[in-house]
């Protein structure tokens, strides 16, 4: 009797269970976007959040029910940007994603203000009047964004973090745990320049604090004729939609700090020795390009 | 597949070097910690763990190609719980006092993180020799540490070995390897011991708990 | 009888703390506690499911498996209980709660086949269930529940206090063999040796007998 109670109450309990789960999977079933399956499938399935959001999943899901772009998956890269925007019905971006670290305040350029002996992450040492160096917007250069960064792409080098652009896909993990913000992630590729500091003090002050800061003195501004960069509060920012590459604001730029980082040599094309003559003023602008083109088309 | 060309010998001793489901693999902890207190229930736990790994690994396996895939993990579940069931009353039946011992781990051994996981790795993919074969390897791995375990814990702790007293009674004993920080303690030592003999042999692996955050992002696909 | 209940809710909290004095939950314990927002996200998933758990195994247990004395089947039937609801709750959290789902959902099905819930559902059965005899059910249902959440809420201390304590050693630069599970292991022993100071406190506190 008791064998045949304990059977009998086994099947119960497992068939109740699997009537209430088959019940709720019908009745409170949630309709799901067939296409969050199809993008999901196109990621690189790593998982590794740089595109901003919790899982390559969760990403499928912004892209499919909030229309996010569908260039954002780094691992992914151009080709996983092109199958998404074929299912979503769309065309996608096919630049390459690098991060740059938009300061150069090595030991040679910039000193420490005071001796820092805490806890070795730049989160912590930035919370200690902003950090040790003299200039209070640089890179702290203690490796913050060494250790998050999935592909060994961002090193420090000599106190200041240095991105390698073979290596780096722009996934952002550097950029978003940087806790000073001077890591940008540059859409733009490697025919348009950045400007490689972040120091918002002007002028005396600036150049005390750092022998390669942005001293925001607008002449990059006033050199480019497409209204591309200008200088917003005490630093100078390119405005990447309307930059053509031209260079003139990095050969202008009395503190040499406007580079192309992405570029074999960052340099800015060499200035062409001008005469005097207004005549020559447009000549230096197509030479300038044309000194460009050639550079980009030898990459 | 690639199983197939495995040894026989070669999945036994799997469980207690390669994959040690312990030290390794990182699974089944909670058990671990709580019954290495003594080497009587540590040997008791293993013995039991290992009759109900090996007969859930056969039984799932006889019947792998039966269960559907979508209620596999339920089916998993009832056939180990049968199992524990039985060692449960056994144990409650003749050896009381190693019942005692074990106290609620014993029918915790359904939820044991090794049993479920060779049962989806192994088990669902095998034949049945195979998967009895890594049954008896991986229980004996598990008793093999958690003996070691409990060895470092009692005589530390308490100056005894299976009931034989090794340290005289007037030598004072740390007490607290056979509490709770000694066990979380103990563990630590032996995986970094692990760790180092790793070193040495180049076969270092990189040890993640069963429930890290990136396996959960992983599934929540 | 208040003071009963707030004896129990304290003593599962701090003396027979749920993953550093018993051992319960181990695996989550380490795996999910390395940040904040997740820990605190499976502490609350715990007490949920633990609170469910309990609500609905416990009569089980009192009404059906003792009077038909199969009180052997608890494993089984507890599990199965378990596990379907867990399932439940997560179709039923999809669909009308949404952002209850979208904060503890991904950590459900782990909390299946814990160590905890089901740890929870039998101890509970174990120290109250004598008292339906002596005091009724309503009197004993209401002690477990509370034994349940205290249960779930010392989860949460332990893994909110410990992701802290790991956010520091991973700072930190330990030898090579105990860089990673080892070292958080030992710092896992410290707690659990802070906890270890409680032992006593809420007899003396409370004035009561558990």
């Amino acid at each position: 009797m008791n064998i045949v109670s304990a059977v009998i109450l086994c099947t119960i309990v497992g068939a109740v269970g699997a009537i209430i789960l088959v019940a709720a999977a019908k009745f409170m079933a949630v309709e799901e976007d067939p296409r969050i399956e199809e993008v999901s499938a196109c990621l690189a399935g790593a998982n590794c959040g740089g595109c901003g959001y919790a899982g390559c999943a969760d990403y499928a899901k912004a892209v499919v029910l909030d229309g996010v772009p569908c260039d954002k998956c780094a691992p992914g890269g151009p080709k996983a940007a092109a199958a998404i925007a074929k299912i979503m019905g769309g065309e996608a971006s096919a630049v390459e994603k690098k991060a740059v670290v938009q300061c150069q305040g090595s030991s040679e350029h910039c000193k420490p203000a005071y001796d820092y002996k805490g806890i070795q992450t730049c989160a912590a040492a930035a919370a200690l009047y902003g950090g040790p160096k003299t200039c209070s917007f640089a890179c702290i250069g203690l490796g913050d964004c060494t250790k998050v960064c999935k592909f060994d792409a961002i090193h420090i080098v000599d106190g200041v973090a240095k991105v390698d652009k073979d290596k780096c896909t722009g996934c952002g993990a550097c950029a978003n745990i940087c806790p000073k913000q001077v890591i940008m992630i540059d859409a733009a590729g490697p025919r348009k320049p950045v400007v490689m500091c972040s120091n918002k003090d002007k002028g005396a002050v600036a150049n005390k604090l750092c022998t390669t800061s942005c001293i925001a003195c607008g002449m990059c501004e006033r050199t480019c004729k497409f209204d591309a960069i200008h200088v917003v509060d005490g630093v100078a920012r390119v405005d990447y939609d309307k930059c053509k590459g031209c260079g003139m604001c990095a050969q202008k730029c009395p503190k040499h700090i406007i580079l192309f980082p992405l570029k074999d040599d960052p340099n800015p094309p060499k200035p062409v020795v001008k005469p005097a003559a207004p005549a020559a003023a447009p000549a230096a602008k197509p030479e300038a390009k044309a000194e460009a083109k050639p550079e980009t088309k030898a990459e | 597949m690639a199983q197939e060309n495995k040894s026989k010998v070669s999945i036994l001793t799997n469980g207690i070097i390669k994959e040690n489901p312990v030290l390794r693999l990182v699974l089944g902890t909670c058990s671990i910690l709580a019954v290495t207190t003594a080497v009587s229930s540590a040997l008791g736990m293993g013995a039991a763990f290992t009759f109900v790994l090996v007969c859930s690994n056969i039984m799932i396996s006889l019947l792998r190609k039966v269960i559907p895939g979508k209620v596999h993990l339920p089916c998993y579940i009832v056939i180990i719980a049968g199992f524990v069931t039985i060692v449960q009353m056994f144990m409650q039946a003749y050896m009381e006092s190693l019942y005692n011992a074990l106290g609620v781990f014993l029918p915790l051994i359904v939820v044991n993180c090794i049993i479920l996981g060779r049962a989806e790795m192994f088990a669902c993919k095998n034949n049945v020799v195979d998967s009895a074969l890594d049954g008896v390897g991986m229980g004996l791995g598990y008793t093999l540490t958690a003996t070691l375990m409990a060895s470092i814990r009692e005589i530390l702790g308490s100056g005894t070995w299976l009931g034989f007293q090794i340290i005289p009674e007037s030598v004072a004993k740390m007490s607290i390897m056979t509490q709770a920080p000694g066990a979380f303690f103990c563990y630590g030592i032996l995986m970094a011991g692990c760790i180092w003999l790793e070193g040495k042999l180049d076969a270092r692996i990189e040890r993640k708990s069963c429930c890290d955050l990136d396996n959960l992002k992983k599934e929540a696909e | 009888m208040l003071v009963k209940l707030a004896a129990i809710f304290f003593s599962m909290i701090l003396v027979n703390n749920y993953v550093l004095v018993k051992f319960y939950g181990i695996c989550p314990f380490l795996g999910v506690s390395k940040k904040l927002d997740s820990a605190v996200g499976m502490s609350g998933a715990v007490i949920f499911v633990m609170f469910m758990a309990t609500a609905v195994t416990f009569p089980i247990q009192i009404f059906i498996l003792d009077p038909a004395g199969l009180s052997y089947l608890q494993t089984i039937v507890f599990i199965l209980v378990i596990a379907v609801l867990v399932q439940f709750i997560e179709i039923f959290l999809k669909k009308y709660v949404v952002a209850l789902y979208n904060s503890l959902g991904v950590y459900l099905p782990l909390i299946t086949t814990n160590c905890c819930v089901l740890a929870v559902t039998i101890l509970v059965v174990g120290d109250y269930g004598a008292d339906v005899a002596a005091h009724g059910f309503g009197y004993a249902y209401i002690e477990a529940l509370i034994c349940a959440i205290g249960a779930g809420c010392g989860f949460m201390l332990a893994m909110v206090m410990f992701s802290g304590v790991r956010k520091r050693v991973e700072a930190c630069d330990p030898p090579a063999p105990f860089k990673g599970l080892p070292i958080t292991l030992i710092a896992a022993a410290i707690t659990s040796l802070s906890f270890m100071g409680f032992g006593g406190i809420v007899e003396n506190l409370f004035n009561v007998t558990l």
